[in-house]
């Protein structure tokens, strides 16, 4: 059986103690702590020891999205809290600076796919150099984000195919042509089926859908219908 | 020889025949250095829903200084009354670069819609414009700056035509061509030999003879490389993806991977490539010397201008239109010995698929 859960911030914007609170009801075993915004960084971070995670089979952290150079370092030492506790840190390609810096991380660094409007990490090649100069990194698979960038699925097989062994993570949401991420749609649930059988069922699927509380079992179980767990390993693993 | 790429195809049929063609070599040096030009020139008028794709010779990398410049800003997102300014700025500055624009019939030099494109396959929408578009797109097509709205409109059209081949799923052949793309190719084919023979009469045979030599050549190849595109999902696909392929699931996706090389490659290339795969020296030389031959007329400004301005009463005795005409037969006689010679693994493909 996959094992879902949410993102904090999807829930309740950086407002993670609501968000933890929410999750409670919910029969959610995942759950990834956003940080997307540099503001939300730090009392997450001060926080993290405090955090009742006990109910959590997998907790992730996923850091900010943009920062300067300048704030690079801070960034990467506050992230290492999370990485204190072995919690793998998701990170955008287009916010790296310094892709050096982030190897400290080593396999608990998890590399994102974009969405079309960013200027990188959205297909096999692009991600293939953040790879390069993450070799250690690992993949979190944002199949929205892929079914954006190409409606075909194409590109979400060739990432699956070309990343495979490094995938360590699901971001599952509808992803819009105005990059929001929205409730899975038929035409999502559909396109995602395409290539479920290339996710291995250990691997944790995060729900990055914007919800009320009282929507959140239904978009589960729209989840595991957009995501069965595969009959058989795909052939990387 | 090492490996086969279709990148470098014709450098290497040229160097395992010991020859040199010296106008291809040419042509292909003028369409990268224009492509880059236009590249600086028009990059900061697409965005991640649009982008601007060239045509025609320069997309085919047979770009001689007579050529015009196809184009069109291909859009595929929510609509923006700004896309008609970046359409006209493009034109603008191609004017102000002194390029040659598209071509009198106004398929190219606008907006095109992916809706259209990959929606409106046959049936009474699908326009003479629109199938040019679709067809072109696969064939001879060049995204100039940012290609992502580019990348996901041709993967769309390429689903569409293998995901609706049930022949191509289900069927009991052994041979997996896929059917439904290939009479799209073929109807294209045979829409540009009749609007030909429409464009004679609309413009009172003005041209004619310089049409008559891109028919017989380049509009031919550009045929000859969509056959192959697709004659090429049977013989270059190993079998060990083809099982992963044509499992109890469809998966197109390794297919269009597949495919996307095909449609990143220039029509030379895909023939040249085939001429590596399965040498045939004197339909090497037959094709590619005739077609060299070709590209050099072109290039020669005396040449086109003759040919652009010769009147039916002067073609029988034209010199350069006799030209045109020995190459034309010659290209084809190369064409008769790869795909119609017995001991050919295209011959079966070609028995099989090519009319009928």
């Amino acid at each position: 059986m996959r094992r879902f859960g949410f993102s904090t911030g999807a829930l309740a914007g950086g407002d993670f103690r609501r968000a933890l609170a929410m999750l409670r009801d919910l029969p959610a075993t995942c759950v990834e702590l956003s940080a997307l915004r540099l503001p939300e960084l730090e009392p997450l971070m001060q926080t993290l020891d405090h955090l009742d995670l006990s109910g959590f089979s997998y907790v992730a952290v996923h850091a900010p999205s943009r920062f300067d150079p300048a704030e690079e370092p801070d960034v990467i030492r506050q992230l290492q809290r999370a990485a204190a506790r072995r919690f793998p840190i998701v990170l955008h390609p287009d916010a790296i600076h310094v892709p050096e810096r982030w190897s400290v991380f080593q396999d608990l660094l998890l590399i994102e796919n974009m969405d079309k409007r960013k200027a990188t990490g959205r297909s096999v090649p692009e991600l293939t150099e953040v790879f390069g100069r993450l070799p250690e990194a690992r993949f979190c698979f944002d199949i929205g984000h892929a079914r954006q960038f190409d409606s075909t699925m194409t590109e979400a097989f060739l990432l699956l195919r070309a990343f495979g062994r490094r995938l360590h993570q699901v971001h599952l949401s509808e992803v819009s042509s105005h990059n929001r991420h929205n409730r899975l749609s038929f035409g999502a649930i559909h396109a995602f089926r395409e290539v479920s059988h290339l996710i291995p069922e250990e691997i944790p699927i995060i729900l990055e859908t914007p919800l009320q509380p009282e929507e959140a079992e239904l978009e589960l179980a729209r989840a595991a219908e957009a995501l069965p767990a595969p009959v058989t390993a795909p052939a990387w693993r | 020889m090492g490996e086969i790429s279709l990148k470098s195809s014709v450098e290497d049929l040229q160097r395992s025949l010991n020859c040199e063609w010296p106008a291809i070599t040419a042509a292909s040096r003028t369409a990268h250095e224009t492509q880059a030009l236009l590249r600086r020139r028009l990059d900061d008028l697409d965005s991640e829903d649009t982008s601007i794709v060239v045509f025609g010779s320069l997309a085919r990398e047979e770009f001689t200084a007579g050529s015009d410049l196809d184009w069109t800003l291909l859009i595929d997102g929510h609509s923006d009354p700004q896309h008609l300014s970046a359409t006209q700025d493009v034109t603008r500055r191609l004017e102000e670069d002194r390029i040659s624009g598209p071509g009198r019939e106004r398929t190219f030099g606008r907006m095109a819609f992916s809706h259209n494109i990959i929606h409106q396959i046959g049936g009474e929408d699908d326009t003479n414009r629109n199938i040019t578009q679709r067809i072109l797109l696969l064939l001879e097509s060049v995204p100039v700056a940012q290609r992502i709205a580019y990348d996901r409109v041709v993967k769309n059209i390429l689903q569409r035509y293998l995901l609706e081949d049930r022949g191509l799923w289900h069927g009991s052949k052994a041979h997996k061509v896929p059917r439904f793309l290939l009479n799209d190719i073929v109807r294209y084919w045979r829409t540009v030999a009749v609007d030909f023979a429409y464009k004679q009469r609309e413009r009172a045979g003005k041209g004619f003879a310089l049409r008559n030599a891109k028919l017989r050549m380049s509009r031919k190849l550009v045929f000859v490389a969509g056959l192959l595109t697709c004659f090429g999902c049977h013989l270059y696909l190993p079998e060990n993806i083809k099982a992963s392929i044509f499992g109890p699931k469809p998966n197109p996706a390794p297919l269009i991977d597949h495919l996307l090389r095909y449609v990143e490659a220039t029509p030379l290339r895909i023939l040249a490539y085939e001429l590596l795969e399965q040498p045939h020296p004197a339909a090497a030389r037959n094709l590619f010397d005739a077609y060299n031959h070709f590209l050099g007329l072109l290039a020669d400004q005396d040449s086109r201008d003759r040919l652009e301005s010769l009147t039916f009463d002067e073609l029988q005795g034209d010199p350069i239109f006799r030209q045109v005409r020995q190459i034309g037969r010659q290209f084809d006689k190369g064409l008769q010995q790869l795909f119609f010679d017995p001991r050919s693994r295209l011959y079966e493909l070609t028995i099989r698929y090519g009319v009928f």
